[in-house]
């Protein structure tokens, strides 16, 4: 019986065709091909330099640091405050949750706590852009399976909730939201009603897309068993996240290490079985529906009050006092000029973003200036488990598995 | 914080942790000696579970007060039963600027530990592929050393040529 | 038989004080500041002992080289052997106290100490210079963060009713004062009174009146040192009328280098922003200059920009031409060659030691010179506190190198009578100043044969040369200078030669490779440790390690600065400049 890559999924490719003894006589190479770096599944320049042999591969070598902008030595010589407008293009789909991570970190190193309504902000915004992250990249992995129209209806789902991003921080992608010791801004005026509604589209969206794909015999054949990985190596490298609860670990640092106010929301966390394609689709999937009802219990939840500190050495002082008093003008000097002095010391603090792990090691010297920030993205440990993911399996393969892991070139490459 | 972990190691392998201390936030790091890191990593893994690898970097320490050995790696790694954190910290000093490498250990360190070299110029005994990942080939210098030139240029280099790729039947300079 | 009166013995005496405990280190005073524990000469004072084990007590009427006012009252810390609170510049260190300076009582004077002085402050930081080096501003972060409650006039978001008083009164030639921003700690009446000796300033009225102003008998702050109390000012209140207006202090990044005024060759450091400079601001300097300068030396920063000789210019007069480094090289070596063995060799004092160490290399072994004549500038008026008549900053340095070399110095009187007897067919000069006046001189030069000048400055002296080489100042280039008690210091490198200008060694050594000299050195670090060797005064001095460029503590600036010491925000030359970045 010849094998058949619709009907064998979990043995490993036999990559010698059968016939050995008749193709003898030809003399084949493998060829090394290059998925370059600009390519539309590649997404956000990766280059992968693939060894085929006929339609599998056999070496893969992945190449990256295209898209390298020098954002650990740019945060260097900026203010701790500065360094947030870099952090929204580090996961450019979902800056938010960039911006809070860091602040996250930042405030822990201080050891400083926000205000509760603060609080609530960041993990209404964070959810949000969790949708986002995760609807983008299941619209993504069908239009490149060919299914345009899910595409549509994800970015259709997206850009409603990029609206409500606009409203409350002023900007669609490079929000910059967030200051040490809280917000910079409430949320507007209406802009909970207007949420809730897009919620509900939002819901409905992601069922039509959910209704055209996962029971799609094409998408789920393409899927189902392809870019495996064991639970063993996913942790080996540094998986975590969809792609990890994927293969069946329960770790959330939400449920794990709550932080923020997390631990008064009752949400679930999607597991999968197999850590393929599929279950990483689905896990997905089930997150944006989570992350719903996460955003729902906030609005109802959230208290009125500050949505920043108080206090002059952290945060900006009110516009009236520093047009009119000098002690207002001169903390509003010090915090621009020479930043928040952050106490001398070290923090790791990490929080679940949405491919995983967004972890923080901040470094102070005591100045207004960071002496180091490193951000552990989640999405450069994911990329390097890609080639273990797909070595030895069909070139087709590779896009559905580059999909679901939703590599986003800005994270993995700082 | 947990310290468990740490008193682990301490017990079994004592000769191989120079110092514990806590950081600012109440986090236990332990300094562990450099050419105990593998073995470390190693009963981090296999015998106290430790399997999730979360992130290495390192620390150029040369405008801190205390900067000699110059170098810092750090790793972080992660117990999922357990919920569990560890920090280590190995020194390395300028002029022997090694660190045997724990990639054999943990996958995940190949990468790692090749963006150490990247930018820190941590080169990492054993690891085997020690090239560039996020800065090309001909780069010159490590730019997160606080040293670095910012006001210098990098010279410029010709265009490689293509070798390593299949351009197509009938071109020339094709190699698998 | 009466009863002997026995004397009666005095009553006991009362039992005195204990006997004191002799103290721990004898000799010294030995105390606790926050549970460290410091040991200090008696006599220190308290603020400085405490610094010692990095403590820093905020204060602003406190200057180590002044007398004791304590009417700031903002380094008041609880001592044990008090019951209140004690000003620390003014308390004695005592054998065995306690010192603390961050309880909750020690915190809330601070904090009370700074709104005091805030309430009748001008909002002015928007205008005011100071801003990033005031100690207004850093203590208020660190001691007082709280907003003002002031009565507002008008509502919220209006001021308060603050007193008011002279704003920006010119007081003197070089200072600006404003009234209201002063804090009344003094230090610049105790500054002239005591170092200046001149006791100009004054402080005049009482209460909420209390202003600081010039002393009618003077009528203005025009004294040679009152640029200082712009130094010493903690706020905005004396400012420098030279620099007011012109850069943001955390823009400047600061090069440790000597003032050239004259030869006392103060300390100073030069604040700097991208190849300019901006002001002088003294250095510590104990053996030289305390923490003063004068201020017919504050404004010598200003020869680094004015005038400067840029580009060389080959010819003279209307056949003057602009050419290129080498170009001129060639020349001026073709020029050279036939005329090699009666070439005059002219320096000026004010040049560093590698300047004239190379020059009289080139001198001695390409142009087989002996002698050298001196020019240099006119000397001026001294004082007996640290301006000094002779206004050459290298004199010392000039004559020990020629000694060194074996050179003769011929005096500038020497010079003339030369010049005027056509006694000289060509002249190697190096630097344009003369002691007398330079058209005077141009028309001197105008019999020899030869002139290839090597200067800084565009004067009608080196318009008389036939050839004129740019020379670098010693900001844009490492090297030391001797002054005149002979403390050889080193000046640091803040940018690099502006236009086309190279330091006069270069020149020196380009010219005696040209003509067949061996000499090669690349910098003038090599310059020095080839050369000074032959000078017997300068050749243990430490090039290296003296005066190293601060790169934590730069100047005021808040930016970072790279690895080089300067900020990340300068250009090279020639890249347009946007101020501040």
């Amino acid at each position: 019986m010849a094998h058949s890559p619709m009907t064998d999924h979990d043995d490993a490719y036999d990559p010698t065709p059968d016939n050995s003894e008749l193709e003898a006589h030809l003399q084949t190479k493998n060829m090394v091909i290059n998925l370059g770096p600009s390519h539309p599944a590649m997404h956000g320049t990766v280059r992968m330099r693939v060894e085929l042999d006929g339609e599998i591969l056999a070496k893969v070598d992945t190449e990256i640091g295209f898209l390298h902008r020098g954002f650990q030595k740019s945060c260097e010589s900026v203010t701790w405050t500065q360094v947030i407008p870099y952090t929204d293009r580090l996961n450019y789909v979902s800056a938010l949750m960039n911006n809070f991570g860091y602040l996250n970190a930042v405030e822990k190193l201080m050891g400083i706590e926000i205000p509760e309504r603060a609080k609530y902000i960041r993990v209404i915004g964070a959810e949000l852009h969790r949708i986002a992250d995760h609807l983008t990249a299941t619209g993504a992995l069908g239009l490149e399976l060919g299914a345009f129209a899910a595409f549509l209806y994800g970015i259709e789902a997206r850009e409603l909730v990029a609206d409500r991003v606009t409203e409350l921080t002023g900007a669609r992608l490079t929000t910059n939201f967030g200051r040490i010791g809280g917000c910079n801004r409430d949320l507007p005026p209406g802009w909970i009603e207007k949420t809730i509604k897009t919620l509900d589209r939002t819901i409905e969206l992601a069922d039509e897309v959910g209704g055209l794909l996962t029971r799609n015999r094409i998408f789920t054949d393409r899927c189902r068993g392809t870019g495996v990985i064991t639970t063993e190596d996913a942790l080996d490298h540094g998986f975590t996240g969809p792609c990890l609860r994927a293969c069946g670990v329960n770790y959330d640092i939400r449920k794990a290490k709550p932080y923020w106010v997390y631990d008064r929301m009752k949400f679930d966390v999607p597991l999968g079985k197999n850590g393929d394609n599929l279950d990483r689709y689905l896990c997905r999937v089930e997150e944006i529906k989570q992350s719903v009802s996460i955003v729902r219990q906030a609005l109802e939840q959230i208290p009125p009050g500050p949505v920043i500190l108080d206090d002059w050495r952290i945060v900006l002082p009110p516009k009236e006092e520093v047009y009119s008093t000098i002690e207002g003008v001169m903390a509003h000097f010090k915090l621009v000029m020479e930043g928040v002095q952050v106490p001398v010391g070290e923090v790791y603090d990490s929080t679940e973003a949405a491919n995983g792990e967004l972890g923080w090691y901040l470094r102070s010297n005591g100045s207004g200036r960071p002496y180091k920030v490193h951000v552990r993205a989640p999405g450069f440990h994911i990329l390097s488990g890609v080639g273990k993911m797909i070595e030895g399996r069909m070139l087709a393969d590779l896009i559905p598995t580059f999909d679901t892991i939703n590599m986003i070139g800005g994270e993995v490459e700082q | 914080m947990s310290t468990w972990a740490l008193d682990q190691i301490q017990q079994h392998l004592p000769e191989a942790l120079a110092s514990r201390y806590h950081d600012r936030t109440g986090a236990e790091w332990a300094v562990v000696k450099r050419e105990s890191i593998a073995l470390v990593a190693a009963a981090l893994k296999e015998k106290l579970g430790f399997k999730l690898f979360i992130s290495m970097d390192s620390v150029d320490r040369l405008e801190l007060p205390e900067n000699t050995p110059r170098f810092e790696v750090v790793y972080f790694l992660f117990n999922i039963e357990r919920n569990e954190h560890v920090r280590l910290k190995v020194l390395v000093p300028e002029d022997d600027c090694n660190v045997p490498t724990i990639r054999f250990v943990y996958q995940g360190a190949n990468w790692a530990e090749r963006l150490s070299w990247d930018f820190y110029g941590i080169h990492f005994t054993g690891h085997g592929d020690m090239r560039r990942i996020l800065l090309y080939e001909e780069f010159k210098g490590h730019p997160l050393r606080k040293d670095y030139g910012l006001r210098e240029r990098q010279p410029l280099i010709p265009e490689r040529p293509i070798k390593d790729i299949f351009r197509g039947p009938g071109t020339n300079g094709t190699s698998a | 038989m009466s009863d002997e009166q026995k004397p009666v013995a005095p009553p006991a005496a009362p039992p005195g004080p204990p006997a004191k405990a002799p103290p721990k280190n004898p000799g010294m005073v030995t105390f606790t500041v926050d549970g460290r524990e410091v040991i200090a000469k008696p006599g220190t004072n308290m603020v400085d002992a405490a610094k010692t084990v990095g403590v820093e007590i905020p204060f602003y009427c406190y200057h180590p080289r002044l007398s004791i006012a304590a009417n700031c009252r903002m380094c008041l810390v609880e001592a044990s052997n008090s019951p209140k609170l004690v000003p620390a510049c003014q308390t004695a260190i005592g054998e065995g106290v306690a010192i603390k300076t961050a309880t909750p009582k020690v915190k809330e004077s601070q904090r009370a100490v700074m709104e005091f002085l805030l309430l009748n402050h001008p909002v002015d930081c928007a205008i005011c210079d100071q801003a990033g080096e005031c100690k207004l501003q850093d203590y208020y972060m660190r001691h007082d963060h709280k907003p003002s409650r002031l009565e507002r006039v008008g509502g919220e978001g209006t001021s308060g009713m603050k007193v008011l008083r002279n704003k920006r009164k010119i007081i003197g030639p070089n200072v600006v004062l404003d009234q209201e921003r002063c804090v009344l700690c003094t230090r610049c009446v105790r500054f002239m009174d005591e170092v200046a000796k001149e006791p100009q300033l004054g402080v005049f009225n009482r209460g909420s009146h209390e202003v600081i102003d010039v002393h009618p008998k003077y009528g203005a702050l025009d004294n040679n040192y009152s640029g200082n109390v712009v130094d010493i000012c903690p706020v905005g209140a004396l400012l420098s009328r030279d620099f007011r207006f012109r850069a943001r202090v955390w823009f400047l990044s600061a090069a440790p280098t000597v003032c050239t005024g004259c030869s006392n060759g103060c300390s100073v450091s030069a604040d700097f922003m991208g190849q300019d400079v901006y002001r002088y601001r003294p250095r510590e300097n104990e053996a030289i200059n305390k923490s003063w300068m004068c201020d017919q030396g504050r404004p010598t920063y200003k020869a680094f920009h004015a005038s400067r000789l840029l580009m060389p210019v080959i010819g003279k007069g209307a056949d003057a031409r602009e050419a290129t480094n080498s170009e001129a090289v060639k020349y001026a070596a073709m020029k050279l060659k036939p005329l090699a063995g009666s070439v005059a060799f002219a320096v000026a004092p004010t040049v560093s030691n590698e300047d004239l160490m190379a020059s009289f290399a080139f001198a001695r072994d390409v142009l087989q010179s002996k002698t050298v004549y001196v020019t240099g500038r006119a000397p001026g008026a001294g004082d007996n506190f640290l301006m000094k008549a002779d206004k050459n900053p290298n004199r010392k340095g000039l004559t020990w190198i020629a000694k060194g070399f074996g050179f003769e110095l011929k005096t500038f009187a020497d010079f003339t009578a030369a010049l005027d007897k056509n006694a000289i067919k060509a002249l190697y000069l190096v630097g344009s100043d003369v002691p007398e006046d330079a058209e005077v001189f141009a028309k001197r030069l105008a019999g020899v044969e030869l002139v290839v000048a090597a200067a800084m400055h565009e004067t009608p002296v080196t318009g008389a040369a036939h050839v004129q080489l740019p020379a670098s100042s010693h900001i844009e280039d490492e090297g030391t200078f001797t002054q005149e008690a002979g403390i050889t210091q080193r000046v640091r490198r803040a940018f690099p030669p502006r236009g086309e200008s190279w330091p006069a060694w270069k020149w020196a050594v380009e010219l005696g490779k040209e003509l067949g000299g061996a000499a090669v050195y690349g910098t003038s670090r090599e310059v020095f440790r080839t050369l000074a060797p032959q000078v017997a005064e300068l050749k243990d001095y430490a090039w290296d390690k003296e005066t190293p460029m601060n790169v934590k503590g730069q100047g005021n600036q808040t930016l970072p600065a790279g690895a080089d010491g300067r900020p990340p925000g300068w250009r090279e030359q020639g890249v347009p400049r946007i101020r501040g970045i």
